[in-house]
């Protein structure tokens, strides 16, 4: 009881950390009445043309990048799935998690290098806009959504496959009778997942977007802050951007068949074989080249470009110590949080309070549907009449990537943290085995591949910011993402993508060594 | 009759066989197979099913080969364990699929399906999903497309290995009269000596991927000499 009460004192401050973090800048937005020239007039969006605008481009993008994306991640993965003994089948989807820890803006950079003027397959000045946002959001989602569907195929039982093949099921009546009943399972969820993303989606939009016609609620916020000093403007955006995503998620949790996939760079162990053809395998091949080649024509750019004049300057490593600094320390903070909420909620679960402990897992990823902006614009406003919020830009960024980073934490070590405690917490308490001797010869031998994978990409996550970033951060205290920024908005674009390089390949290195050292050897 | 001739099988398609059966199953007659786990008996079916193709030999039913047709034109049902229904699919859909799995039935087919259920006891829950019913109703939906499909042999794999005794008995009941009347050839597997007592006059011991004895199911069970059926049944 006492070991409880300790979990539930650790815990309980971890929230309270938690909705200092996240509801005081909640409380800073609807607390309006404190913001110079703000009208109660003010929040009826409809009425201005620019907000109606931004509304329904962010709405509209993001449904479009979702079918885009998984309407043909759907075809992908049934053809993965179909080519089980397919030779490049380990290593493609390898390739399709990579998007998951590439930063935005390294991922902007690769569709330049591939669509922009002078690209291997260049649409001119049209790629600035919707189209550009699209290209980046179907290159980030769509291997998310095959990642996401591909285990769906896993569910369907071998009898079923041999029935359907003795009662001499066709193609169309294998997708019927049991393909379609186990993709319809996570089908919204996913669907709602990626809609959500490309809604919040920040860099993709700044760097692609292209001019107040291609500007969503998340880039709008921005721009109000920091070009056009409208914060009244910004709460009334980021109060939008808020009852958006809290809609979704609402429905998200309605819906609750997410597939519980891990995110990690290992490919999925192999299903059962559907129908192998030609269509298949250039749908896989496609698909394959579609991801690699902004990442390969980026390289080829980037190896081309000034890369020693880049590598020279004294701005480049004071950033790229700076985001090394910001990510280990948001992971730092992030992994050690969920540690704390997830022992609590697991001590919950094994004394029988099942909701209680749901509460409180709920309470760590609530902050999953606040958009980081919103959470930095709400800071921005409560801080920025006391004092220079831009000093303090190295503590609030962490702070905010770390509670950003608090649900992939939860996700990714509290299915194996639960199952840990369930099963040797009796055990534990006979041998009087507790505290750091517990966590020394059970806990950290059995925990450190998801903590490994959860610090990963809490740091991969941070490190590839520029929502937060942009909004508090200073030429000075600039982040590899933030100069990539800079460095495009100078249209030194050679210099950017060779920036780009180098984040893509610190975000690889840090994710693969943290994983490593905190994992350990997978046998994977 | 079905007829397993020299029957060969190796899990390499270069390996030397590992598995090698011969025996034969009259019309309307249920031969059970008994064994230890790994024994081959699952893959016996499996064979005869045409999930997995032989290295040699000739599976015949009323002399005519079969080994090379594909699954779908063998004239063969099975039942698993587990997993027999589509869990989205009501029991009337879930029997219909076994006469045609583009589902457009004719008037007699329709009326074939609501008879099969009828015979099974199902006909009152013909819109229920499988999730809403006992284990033993789902192995009775089970048995109901298999007598929509009319085929002469039926496997049963480990088909009432989910079930209590009381209710395998009643199944096993239920077995032999589709069997009898529908002049089936079956092969039952089973880890359970009862099951073979009281569904077959002969069983099969397999072991090592061969069958090693082929007696009256009382005399295998009860005085065999051999020392692996002494061993597997003590073991029980």
């Amino acid at each position: 009881m006492a070991r409880l009460n300790a979990r539930a004192i650790t815990a309980g401050l971890v929230l309270a950390i938690l909705a200092l973090i996240v509801l005081a800048p909640m409380a800073g937005l609807l607390n309006l009445s404190g913001i110079p020239g703000y009208e109660p007039g003010d929040l009826r969006f409809w009425e201005s043309g620019y907000i109606r605008r931004v509304l329904f481009f962010s709405l509209w993008q993001a449904l479009l990048s979702m079918l885009c994306s998984v309407l043909p991640a759907i075809l992908v993965a049934r053809a993965f799935a179909s080519q089980a003994d397919f030779p490049l089948r380990g290593l493609l989807l390898r390739l399709f998690a990579l998007p998951l820890v590439v930063p935005a803006v390294v991922a902007v950079m690769g569709v330049v290098s591939v669509y922009g003027s002078g690209g291997w397959l260049p649409l001119g000045r049209s790629l600035y806009g919707l189209n550009g946002i699209l290209l980046a959001h179907v290159f980030f989602n769509l291997p998310l959504a095959v990642r996401l569907l591909l285990p769906q195929w896993q569910t369907i039982p071998p009898h079923h496959w041999q029935l359907g093949e003795q009662l001499g099921m066709n193609a169309w009546q294998r997708w019927r009778f049991l393909e379609w009943p186990a993709l319809r399972e996570a089908l919204p969820g996913v669907m709602l997942l990626v809609f959500m993303l490309c809604l919040t989606s920040f860099a993709v939009v700044l760097t692609l977007g292209g001019g107040p016609k291609s500007t969503t609620l998340e880039v709008a916020i921005y721009q109000s802050l920091r070009f056009d000093f409208d914060p009244a403007r910004a709460v009334v955006l980021a109060l939008l951007q808020l009852s958006i995503c809290t809609l979704v998620a609402i429905l998200t949790l309605r819906l609750q068949r997410l597939p519980e996939v891990e995110i990690t760079l290992v490919s999925p162990s192999k299903p059962i074989v559907v129908r192998q053809n030609l269509l298949n395998t250039l749908l896989i091949l496609a698909a394959g080249v579609f991801v690699a080649m902004p990442l390969l024509s980026m390289l080829i750019d980037a190896l081309g470009g000034p890369l020693w004049q880049v590598i020279g300057t004294t701005r480049l490593w004071r950033s790229l110590v700076t985001t090394l600094f910001i990510g280990l320390f948001a992971a730092l903070f992030s992994v050690a949080a969920g540690w704390f909420l997830l022992q609590y909620s697991a001590s919950l679960s094994l004394a029988g309070k099942t909701s209680k402990a749901h509460l409180v897992d709920l309470a760590g990823s609530i902050v999953y549907v606040v958009p980081p902006l919103v959470i930095g614009s709400g800071l921005f406003v409560l801080l920025s009449p006391h004092f220079d919020v831009f000093a303090w830009v190295y503590p609030i960024v962490i702070a905010i990537n770390a509670v950003m980073g608090l649900p992939f934490v939860i996700r990714s070590l509290g299915p194996a943290l639960r199952q840990n405690h369930a099963r040797y917490h009796y055990l534990c308490q006979s041998l009087a085995l507790q505290g750091w001797n517990r966590f020394r010869y059970l806990e950290w031998p059995l925990l450190r591949r998801p903590l490994g994978l959860a610090a990963a990409l809490v740091a991969a996550l941070a490190m590839g910011d520029l929502g937060v970033i942009a909004l508090f951060g200073t030429p000075h205290s600039a982040t590899l993402p933030l100069l990539i920024y800079q460095q495009l908005g100078a249209y030194m674009i050679p210099h950017a993508t060779v920036t780009a390089l180098l984040l893509l390949l610190l975000s690889l290195t840090v994710f693969w060594g943290l994983e490593r050292a905190i994992g350990g050897k997978t046998d994977a | 009759m079905l007829e397993i001739k020299q029957l060969e099988f190796a899990y390499a398609a270069e390996a030397a066989p590992t598995m090698h059966f011969n025996l034969s199953v009259a019309a309307g007659e249920i031969l059970s197979l008994i064994g230890p786990s790994g024994s081959g008996k699952s893959t016996l079916l499996n064979l005869v099913a045409g999930f997995l193709a032989p290295s040699a030999g000739q599976i015949l039913l009323d002399g005519i080969a079969i080994e090379t047709s594909g699954v779908a034109s063998r004239p063969v049902s099975i039942v698993f364990q587990q997993d027999n229904l589509f869990p989205h699919l009501d029991l009337y859909t879930n029997v219909a699929l076994g006469v045609d799995p583009s589902l457009r039935l004719s008037r007699e087919q329709a009326d074939a399906v609501a008879v099969a259920l009828d015979q099974l006891g199902l006909s009152d829950l013909r819109r229920r999903k499988p999730g809403e019913l006992s284990g033993g109703q789902r192995q009775r939906v089970a048995l109901a497309r298999v007598l929509v499909r009319k085929r002469r042999i039926l496997l049963l794999d480990e088909a009432f290995a989910a079930l209590g005794p009381a209710l395998r008995a009643e199944l096993i009941e239920v077995v032999k009269k589709l069997v009898r009347d529908n002049n089936m050839a079956a092969l039952l597997v089973s880890h359970q000596p009862r099951d073979a007592l009281l569904a077959s006059a002969r069983t099969a011991f397999i072991c090592a991927g061969k069958i090693t004895a082929l007696e009256q199911t009382g005399d295998l069970l009860d005085h065999s000499q051999l020392a692996e059926v002494r061993d597997y049944l003590g073991a029980v």
